[in-house]
Formats: C-alpha cells, structure tokens, sequence
C-alpha cells in the first residue's frame, strides 16, 4: 500500500504549535500573564496526546 | 567421532555471518513519527513547570505573609528623620524614613555590598554605609555609589490612625 505522508504533515504542524506556545508561554510568564501562561501550558499538554492519536492512525491505516 | 571437536563449524573466516546491520540507523517515516511524537511529549513535560510556577502565582503563594508591626508613631517622628526597627525577624534591622507629612520609605537596613548597617544622612538625602562608603538612594534603595550593586529590600509601610505600620517586604526582582 502506497504510504501516506499526511500524518507526517501533521505531526509537523503539532510540533510547530508546539514551539509557538512555548515560547508564548515563557513570554507571557515573564510579563506576568499567568493566566496566558497556564492557558499555554495546557495547549501544549493536550497537544500531546494529539500527535500520539495522529501517529496511531498514520500507522495503523497506511503501513 | 574424533572428527568432531576439531572441526570448524562454519566454513567462514569469522562468527558474524548472521549479524546484518544494513540501514540500521536508517530513519523510516515510522520511526520520524515517533521522533515527532517524543518531541511532543518532551514539550508537554516541560510546559508543566511553567504552569505549576503560573499558578502558584496567581494565588498570592509567592508573596510571603508577615503579620503587621507597628514602628513608631507619626508623632514621634519629625519630616526628614529615621528610626530604626526590626522586620520580618528580629534580626532583620530596617530603617524606616519619613520624607514627607504623607511620605514613609523603610528598607532593610543591611547593606548589600557586606551587610553593614546603613544610615540616613538626613542632610545629604541619601543613605550612607559607612564601611565602605556604599551610598542608596531614599526614594527606591537602589545604590547610587560604592561597592554595593544591588537595591536595599524595600519594606511596604502603611500608616494607620497616627501610627506607621511594617506589612510586608517587596519581592527582590533581579
């Protein structure tokens, strides 16, 4: 079966979010935003399970 | 049966005939993917910190509560004078300066260049160390001369009927 690269895109996309809240959150917490800064941090805990989910389905469907 | 033991068992020149290491270190899309998503969990693990520490500040825990000390009263202290107190402990000697009718400042008195105590030279307007010649400035402690390089800790002071009050001590901001 002809392998997909669409996950892999994502998964791109997933660690790009990834970086921009980071830093957002390191900004915001030094200006003192700490509500920026846990909504952030949640971002960027959630993200995780995002891009196991789309590493699953990647797999599973295309290999 | 002699034969046995003596004979080699492999007709090659070595024992690795059966390792295969071809593209071992080949990184498959498979293998990127998981790449990814470690790097994603890494980000997750390293964003909790930053939201232990956010919230923490958000509900007041990093501010420290003292409870409040009476100083001195406003009548005992002309404008342009300086008494000395303890606070937070006992040991902790601060100063506290009254500039104006409305205007009190108090900073712990240690100085930050070798904890000598520090002064109101009330005709120059500033605060001497007289170990080493470290002046302050009144208004903010930052040091203005000498070898101390950081402000003195500066006390919230709050004036309730007649009477001057220590409440707290400013957090230090590098």
């Amino acid at each position: 079966m002809k392998r997909s690269y669409l996950p892999v895109a994502f998964l791109l996309a997933v660690l790009m979010l990834n970086l921009i809240f980071t830093q957002y959150m390191v900004h915001q917490y030094f200006y003192e935003h700490y509500t920026n800064t846990i909504i952030a941090a949640v971002i960027n805990v959630i993200l995780f399970p995002v891009a196991f989910l789309i590493y699953k389905k990647g797999v599973n469907v295309h290999d | 049966m002699t034969d046995k033991n003596n004979k080699i068992p492999f007709n090659e020149d070595n024992y690795t005939h059966n390792i295969n290491r071809n593209n071992e270190r080949k990184l498959d899309r498979r293998g990127f993917m998981k790449t990814l998503v470690g790097a994603a969990g890494v980000f997750a693990v390293s964003s909790l910190p930053w939201g232990v520490l956010a919230a923490k500040e958000l509900n007041g825990l990093g501010d420290k509560k003292y409870p409040k000390h009476k100083i001195t009263d406003e009548k005992s202290l002309p404008i342009g004078d300086a008494v000395d107190f303890a606070f937070p402990g006992e040991h902790d000697s601060a100063i506290l300066i009254r500039l104006s009718e409305k205007k009190y400042v108090a900073y712990q008195n240690a100085c930050t260049h070798l904890r000598c105590p520090v002064f109101w030279k009330k005709d120059e307007g500033e605060m001497l160390c007289p170990c080493h010649h470290g002046k302050f400035d009144v208004n903010t402690g930052e040091p203005i001369a000498g070898p101390p390089r950081r402000p003195l800790p500066e006390i919230h002071v709050k004036v309730e009927n007649g009477a001057v009050y220590a409440v707290g001590v400013k957090r230090y901001e590098a």
